[in-house]
């Protein structure tokens, strides 16, 4: 999901709807700011963490344009 | 699919479309505006609106960024692209935008260098790999995605990257809906707020619907069942005569918001004094420019660009579908002269805008209808 195969070609554009992306924390970069996380599709992509930092490997985030805006938790 | 597929059960969507229909007064007809385009485009790809009642009408609102940036805008940044030391980088749907003479797509097949991007970080990364040239981030987006652009600025001033600069679109929420509740010409009983803007700026900033207007606001989620469980949540405080703002997306947005996305956003933006929202007009502290502290990174101060308002075209109606005074098929120029393909107006470019999303699902259960 990095620039130039963007998901905007396809039938929903999660970058300018208000749309967020849940993924996990893969691995996590030396100044805790950005990390590896991976959509439940398989898709990798570097995501600011700084909004939701600290963050371990296997937690769970909501992304929108590349940036971490929450934790999620199960809670319906 | 974890936390996706428990929202589109539909035995559970039939069982609250009941519920819905039992709240329902028979002898009132509601209209509940959903304010995100993210809500417009769930409702019609899971068909949403064909499990309520005759009664209870759903309201598109201006939720969607791409449909709301005007024209003159748009030429500011095709004016940008066309210098040949810069790189113009912008999210997807911005590419098709209409502006008083191309996109900035056709910018791009005209020679210009315009470059799709996911995420400002990315922008930023094209700046670090072409130090020669001047990488420009055409910037739009509500609360949500305001935070990553300062974060972004952040970083570039941080790490000293003199190459990269912000066209800065952003939008806020609440004044737009202000103006659409003091609008003489739309009735509303309820809103569905708009979940991931909740989950940055809280659920505070809604409170003055309720309190000045009288209209029960419940936050919502973006799969079928949150929109339905939403719309049965504004239905209940309507017949109990209760007026609030709740939290149905409570598993996502905390009351109080992201305490540091606001802080970032607060150094790296302040206000603009008003901002023209297309089919909306001017609407005072409705958008985000830098703040002094970033001015360096600001590509209106470091390009010359026209700065002109732009009329839309006088075919389009976009500005009564924004306002939910007409349905997207009531346009003139809906499906005809305008759709995903050609779009005449923003409302058919991006796939939350409410003209596309209805052509793209709508229409079909509509013409099923008329057959």
């Amino acid at each position: 999901m990095s620039s130039d195969s963007s998901g905007c070609a396809g039938e929903h554009c999660i970058t300018c709807g208000d749309v967020a992306v849940p993924m996990c924390v893969l691995e996590i970069d030396a100044d805790g700011t950005l990390a590896i996380c991976q959509a439940d599709s398989g898709e990798r992509e570097t995501v600011d963490v700084t909004l939701v930092a600290p963050v371990r490997p296997a937690d769970r985030v909501l992304v929108h344009a590349g940036t971490a805006i929450t934790a999620q938790q199960a809670v319906w | 699919m974890r936390f996706v597929d428990e929202y589109r059960d539909a035995e559970l969507g039939q069982a609250l479309a009941g519920e819905i229909l039992a709240a329902v007064d028979p002898g009132r007809h509601y209209k509940v505006m959903e304010v995100c385009g993210g809500h417009t485009h769930s409702i019609y790809k899971y068909g949403v609106d064909d499990l309520l009642p005759a009664n209870v009408e759903l309201v598109h609102g201006p939720g969607c960024p791409v449909c709301v940036i005007p024209m003159g805008r748009v030429d500011d940044g095709i004016a940008i692209a066309h210098d040949e030391r810069v790189i113009l980088t912008c999210f997807g749907d911005m590419l098709r935008v209409p502006g008083s003479h191309q996109t900035l797509l056709e910018a791009k097949a005209g020679g210009a260098d315009v470059r799709m991007v996911y995420s400002p970080l990315d922008a930023l990364r094209i700046a670090r790999e072409n130090p020669e040239r001047e990488v420009v981030f055409f910037a739009i987006g509500f609360e949500t995605t305001a935070p990553s652009t300062a974060l972004t600025l952040q970083r570039a001033k941080r790490e000293g990257i003199r190459n990269f600069s912000c066209v800065c679109n952003h939008v806020t929420i609440v004044p737009p809906l202000r103006a659409l509740l003091e609008s003489p010409d739309l009735r509303l009983d309820g809103f569905l707020g708009p979940g991931h803007v909740c989950t940055v700026v809280g659920a505070r900033p809604l409170r003055f619907i309720p309190a000045d207007y009288g209209r029960p606001v419940v936050i919502s989620g973006f799969e079928p069942l949150d929109i339905l469980q939403s719309i049965l949540m504004i239905l209940r405080q309507l017949s109990a005569g209760r007026c609030e703002v709740e939290n149905q997306y409570k598993r996502v947005v905390p009351d109080e918001g992201n305490l540091r996305a606001l802080e970032v956003m607060a150094e790296v933006f302040e206000l603009r004094p008003h901002f023209e929202w297309r089919g909306l007009g001017f609407i005072s502290q409705s958008a985000l420019r830098l703040s002094d502290a970033y001015a360096d990174f600001d590509a209106e101060q470091r390009f010359s660009t026209p700065g002109v308002r732009v009329a839309d075209p006088k075919a389009c109606q976009c500005g009564e579908v924004l306002k939910g005074v007409i349905k997207p098929w009531e346009c003139k120029v809906f499906g005809t002269g305008c759709t995903p393909e050609h779009a005449i107006g923003t409302c058919m470019v991006s796939p939350e805008g409410a003209c596309a999303a209805y052509y793209n699902f709508g229409r079909y259960a509509r013409q099923k209808e008329a057959v």
